[in-house]
């Protein structure tokens, strides 16, 4: 299994984390919500995988492109 | 008068038809490539195509006169047909010296391209070249000045239809000549578009740079938005092209065609009057909702991964073509970054030069902010697809979802249009919320020391903030006749149904190009 790190699609702050470090989790399961424009933008698993660690808190400001989370 | 000797065309031609030849064939054919003479034969229809200049490039000559060889030149053009559509098109040979210009015979493709001007009818470019040579210097004993003359690449933007396809690294007048295009796809993996390929950068700016990270799919379709769509591989992208021009008038003096439509212009969908999820926070899915409202299978997305946090599609409605936009709540929040402006300005200006009746899908936080945003000028870029859209003669109808906040907000539809008293017929769902500023951060600012001031600062606010929102129900706008109606969603298809029908009773008097001031 390859190791992926999902990036954050927007600039904005981690509104919440909605998958804790370890789980298996489906294609398409939301892992953080990124708040941006008064909006909740998911994080969604690209595919089938386990969540290897989440790489930012809640509360942090993130810029588009950086990386959120780790996956295999 | 010499006479042809008998065999002679024959044999031109059977050289043209060879083009670099078998070996140069069979090598291409080994990259899992198509020559530029399948490529048409894969496009147009059958026995549509009519071949022009199939003699033009280099003879070889004896002593005493006679034909030794010939080489053909590396651009195959002509006119062919598409769903017994008329059209140009004129495809790079890469098997003939990489499609390189030395070979080309540039009166060939540009004739082709005149050509199409002057028929109007759409143009589509092979583009397949590595762009110019030193060794042309070679051959004709001096340098020139770079451009073309007769080369109608601008005006024919404003009366033709023209489809480009990036086969292979295009470079410099061929990257242009992908660009310059009303629609451009690049194949992945096989194809690059940039100004320079990396030798040049290497030397003048001292940087490697790899030539798909200089000009890949991913840079040009979804970073730079040099080029709309990504395709699949050649057979997707020549199905695009096809896709594309299928919606589109032969030129701008003509309508764009109806087709036949077995999809129920009044077909109600329930499942829009949940599209839209109460909380205002939660984003939704556009493309369900412009599915749902358009006829089945009819949308085509132009630069779906470019300025995503507006989507625009060419679609149908009851058979009749429209350009049909959608913000994106999932991409940025659907807020008008520098590339949505754009890409919206560009989307515009398509409709509206080929008489495609516009429908807007409204759910509009504002435009981007924050330091990037105003460092990219994301402001100018806004100012100038508002100036696209008031610019627009075509009809206009915009449909609000939810936000429509700001200046991007009010970007919906033209207020005057070139006429200076265009409709600006616009309706609204249920759900729409709208404003010069948001509540939620308009009511911290407005009572900012009342709310400090207050015991329970926070509940105070909030009690501010429903205040408010009650004020902002989009009924009291419409008691106002602020909007002309606000609707039930599921009844939307069934509105723009009818709307398109009056609209396109519009355009044949609009026929013609379309002048624009400057913005």
């Amino acid at each position: 299994m390859s190791i992926e790190r999902l990036k954050s699609p927007v600039t904005g702050v981690v509104w919440k984390a909605t998958a804790q470090a370890g789980a298996m989790l489906d294609e398409g399961t939301t892992v953080l919500l990124i708040e941006s424009m008064k909006m909740e933008i998911p994080v969604d698993m690209p595919r089938k995988g386990k969540l290897l660690e989440l790489l930012v808190r809640e509360g942090e400001a993130v810029c588009e492109g950086q990386p959120v989370a780790e996956i295999e | 008068m010499t006479k042809t000797p008998p065999g002679e065309l024959e044999l031109r031609r059977a050289a043209a038809r060879a083009m670099g030849g078998d070996e140069a064939v069979a090598k291409w054919h080994a990259k899992g490539r198509l020559t530029a003479r399948e490529r048409i034969a894969a496009f147009v229809d059958a026995d549509s195509f009519q071949e022009f200049g199939m003699l033009a490039g280099k003879g070889n000559y004896a002593d005493d006169g006679t034909l030794k060889n010939f080489t053909p030149s590396n651009c195959v053009m002509g006119r062919g047909e598409t769903n017994q559509r008329p059209l140009m098109v004129v495809a790079d040979d890469f098997t003939l010296r990489g499609g390189s210009s030395e070979s080309s015979v540039a009166e060939k493709w540009i004739y082709a391209e005149r050509m199409a001007h002057e028929f109007r009818m759409p143009l589509v470019r092979f583009v397949d070249s590595v762009g110019g040579s030193v060794k042309i210097l070679e051959q004709s004993g001096r340098t020139k000045i770079p451009g073309y003359t007769l080369w109608p690449s601008t005006a024919m933007m404003g009366t033709i239809p023209v489809a480009s396809i990036a086969f292979g690294s295009c470079v410099g007048l061929g990257a242009v000549r992908v660009i310059g295009a009303h629609f451009s796809v690049m194949v992945k993996n096989q194809a690059q578009v940039f100004a320079a390929g990396p030798p040049v950068v290497k030397q003048g700016l001292g940087h490697e740079v790899s030539k798909e990270d200089l000009g890949g799919v991913e840079l040009c379709t979804q970073v730079s938005g040099v080029v709309n769509n990504a395709a699949e591989d050649e057979k997707d992208a020549l199905r695009q092209a096809q896709r594309f021009l299928s919606y589109l008038p032969a030129s701008v003096w003509e309508l764009p065609p109806r087709v036949v439509s077995t999809d129920d212009p009044k077909r109600c969908d329930a499942k829009l009057n949940h599209a839209i999820p109460e909380d205002r926070r939660k984003p939704f899915a556009a493309r369900g909702i412009a599915e749902s409202i358009c006829d089945m299978n009819s949308l085509f997305e132009i630069a779906p991964k470019f300025g995503a946090s507006l989507r625009t599609y060419l679609a149908r409605l009851d058979g009749y073509a429209v350009g049909l936009m959608i913000n994106d709540p999932m991409v940025m929040g659907g807020a008008l970054t520098h590339a949505a402006a754009q890409k919206m300005e560009r989307f515009v200006d398509l409709c509206d030069t080929f008489h495609l009746p516009i429908v807007n899908l409204v759910d509009q936080p504002g435009v981007m902010i924050g330091l990037d945003a105003e460092r990219a000028g994301t402001l100018l870029a806004a100012a100038r697809a508002g100036a696209a859209i008031e610019q627009t003669s075509v009809p206009w109808v915009s449909v609000i979802m939810r936000r429509a906040f700001g200046v991007a907000g009010s970007m919906q539809g033209p207020w005057n249009g070139p006429s200076g008293t265009s409709l600006n017929h616009r309706f609204a769902w249920p759900t729409a919320r709208w404003g010069s500023i948001p509540i939620e951060g308009g009511v911290a600012a407005a009572y900012k020391r009342e709310i400090e001031e207050a015991s329970d600062p926070n509940e105070r606010r909030m009690e501010l903030e429903q205040y408010y929102q009650r004020l902002a129900s989009p009924y009291r706008t419409a008691e106002a006749f602020g909007v002309v109606d606000i609707i039930e969603p599921a009844e939307t298809r069934m509105l723009l149904c009818r709307w398109v029908k009056d609209a396109v009773r519009l355009l044949p008097s609009q026929l013609g190009q379309k002048r624009r001031t400057l913005r």
